[in-house]
């Protein structure tokens, strides 16, 4: 994918920078908010990352010209100390998804496949599968090599979940938000103890396992 | 202040007693000359009893040489063209005069009142004088003089003492007022013994404003402070991984730890960073503006069951006595962090095998929240503390946690216009939040 990154910090930019390319991304970094809006419009770009604070023209301001121009590149808006208040602000601004600072690079690497895939697979489904496991969303009956698994409602919405989006990584906070729609953090390792509840019933009596733990980022099923 | 409104008062009372002595006297004053021309018709009455004229004439001259023709004047023109009494009125340009009947026709002065009538082919004519009504007059002056003057020179005077106490009162207060701005937060209002009621009031509530402020200060001091020390620690900590990352790079297993533990303590950093921006926020009150309904009944619902296998894990349980659809005011994603700290709290204080039970009811109209466990509690004496940023009661220290978690709930709690209560389960805490009606 091909992607920019606009970060007046340095240290950050670079960091994120290299990160991404390491993930096998084309990234331009710029450190102004100026340079960013020249380089968005003239470039056709997957995903924007944008840090919220930028000399010349700040992050929203950006993406608020950007969005009045007609372009509608998928944008990730950086900022120092996520709270409701700033998210509300960068979503109303333009902004497809919102990332606090201090942040671990696997949220970031996280979010921004999540973003550049966001339009994809909208087509009704009615059976999920992954491995030799199926979930019928019509029955809303989940089985694996052929054995019936009885799942709680929320254990049914987490799997469902994960199996839409087979193979990407999703972070504690995403699952926070899209699964429980909770935009605040409750904490403790509530996401953990729920993941390791649905293995239990999921993966335990099977040899494979379907949900992997991705280090310092989330979780996957895989694909 | 006093001192306009003594002047005013003066003013008005010297404007109601002038009138009111004006009215008497012309009342007075009145009704002597009534009862002077009362007389004159008494006397005209007594003459006419006499049978003749010669008899009217010999009664006028008996009468006249008893009387003062400065107070009562007589006399008796007889049909012969004789004058007898003491006095006559003489017309002359400059009006009518009494003149007395000697060879001087000397004139009396003062002003009378006279009645003069027709009595057996004469004129007979009495006339009285007004000096006791002119004296009326002095009498008058003299009450003014010594009544309504003494009055408002002391009323003035009393008004000009008054301002000027209270002028200095005021300076007091402003004085104070001035070396707080200055910064010293110490300075206070001395407020003396014969203050007046109001800038009594005044200077009460600037020592409140004052101490609040003083506390506020002493608070952020210590909060800085507390800060400083909270983070000291976990820098520490990273410096010596980092340190020991160094000497152990070739350690695999060694290196993968002390990455995760660094990671760790800048996480739990990260958390004591947000938790007091949160707070900060949340005590600014921005929030309100985007207050909506919020289904209180749901969330609790939804974070019971979030939290549950973590109760689980430690071999706690869960509860839930949730009533349906209780809603409040409020910020859907700060109730549901207040919620969320509360259970959190009662996970992590209490031990292994307890119960926990999320309550949610409606008393007296009103949504009415309440964590319980029946762990440790908190001693009657820190329950006020707790509340207060970074405070960890001692048996907590070696517990997860950054000793923020109830103040942001307290602070969310009075962000919507409820009140925390902290109250002894026996064993145990029971956390209530009171929502307003």
């Amino acid at each position: 994918m091909k992607l920019l990154v606009v970060e007046d910090d340095e240290t950050t930019g670079t960091y994120i920078a290299r990160g991404l390319r390491e993930e096998g991304h084309a990234v331009d970094l710029v450190s102004d908010g100026r340079s960013g809006l020249i380089e968005a419009t003239s470039n056709p770009y997957d995903v924007l990352i944008l840090d919220r604070m930028l000399p010349e023209v700040d992050g929203l301001t950006l993406l608020k010209t950007l969005r009045a121009a007609g372009n509608h590149t998928p944008a990730l808006l950086l900022t120092a100390m996520g709270d409701v208040e700033d998210r509300i602000e960068g979503l109303q601004a333009g902004a497809d998804d919102y990332l606090a600072k201090p942040f671990v690079f696997g949220e970031l690497a996280a979010r921004v496949a999540a973003l550049a895939r966001r339009p994809q697979s909208q087509e009704a489904e009615t059976v999920l599968r992954a491995l030799d496991l199926e979930m019928n969303l019509i029955t809303r009956q989940v089985t694996r090599a052929g054995q019936v698994i009885d799942l709680l409602p929320r254990e049914f919405a987490l799997l469902e979940h994960m199996l839409r989006r087979k193979g990407r990584v999703q972070t504690r906070t995403m699952l926070l938000e899209s699964v429980w729609d909770i935009s605040f953090d409750p904490g403790t390792n509530v996401v953990e103890t729920h993941i390791s509840r649905l293995r239990a019933k999921v993966d335990r009596p099977f040899d494979r396992e379907l949900i992997q733990t991705v280090r310092g980022a989330g979780y996957r099923v895989v694909a | 202040m006093p001192l306009r409104l003594a002047i005013l008062l003066v003013g008005l009372f010297t404007l109601v007693s002038l009138v009111s002595l004006a009215a008497s006297y012309a009342f007075t004053q009145s009704s002597f000359e009534q009862s002077i021309r009362a007389d004159l018709r008494q006397d005209l009455a007594g003459f006419r009893a006499a049978p003749n004229a010669s008899a009217v004439a010999l009664l006028v001259e008996a009468e006249s040489r008893e009387a003062d023709p400065n107070r009562l004047i007589l006399s008796y023109i007889s049909p012969s063209g004789r004058i007898y009494g003491n006095g006559a009125i003489a017309r002359s340009d400059e009006g009518f005069q009494i003149i007395s009947l000697d060879k001087e026709r000397a004139q009396y002065a003062g002003a009378y009142l006279s009645l003069t009538d027709t009595l057996y082919g004469g004129l007979i004519t009495v006339a009285r004088s007004r000096a006791e009504i002119n004296a009326l007059g002095a009498v008058f002056f003299n009450i003014l003089l010594l009544s309504l003057l003494p009055t408002v020179l002391i009323a003035l005077g009393g008004g000009l003492v008054l301002a000027r106490r209270s002028k200095r009162h005021v300076e007091v207060v402003s004085r104070a007022l001035e070396r707080m701005t200055g910064g010293d937060l110490g300075a206070r209002v001395v407020i003396g013994p014969r203050w007046s009621d109001d800038l009594r009031e005044i200077g009460g509530k600037v020592n409140q404003m004052a101490d609040a402020q003083d506390q506020a200060t002493q608070a952020l001091r210590q909060v800085s402070s507390d800060i400083a020390h909270d983070l000291k620690t976990p820098l520490q900590r990273v410096a010596l991984y980092l340190d020991d990352l160094e000497r152990h790079q070739e350690d695999a297993a060694r290196r993968e730890e002390l990455l995760g533990r660094s990671r760790e303590e800048v996480a739990q950093m990260g958390q004591v960073f947000q938790a007091l921006l949160q707070l900060a926020r949340v005590e600014a009150r921005g929030a309100r503006d985007r207050f909506e309904r919020v289904d209180l009944s749901a969330t609790a619902a939804t974070l019971v069951e979030m939290f549950e296998p973590t109760a689980a894990a430690r071999a706690q349980s869960l509860r839930a006595e949730i009533a349906e659809g209780l809603t409040v005011m409020g910020d859907r994603a700060l109730l549901g962090q207040m919620l969320s700290n509360l259970i959190e709290n009662a996970l992590r204080h209490a031990p292994e095998g307890s119960d926990i039970l999320v309550r949610l009811v409606r008393e007296a109209g009103a949504a009415v929240l309440e964590v319980v466990d029946n762990g440790p509690g908190i001693p009657e004496a820190e329950r006020a503390r707790v509340r207060q940023r970074l405070y960890r009661l001692d048996r907590s220290r070696n517990t997860p946690g950054h000793g923020l978690g109830l103040s942001l709930v307290d602070a969310i709690v009075s962000l919507h216009g409820a009140t925390l209560r902290l109250e002894e389960n026996d064993p145990g805490l029971r956390a209530r939040v009171l929502f307003p009606a």
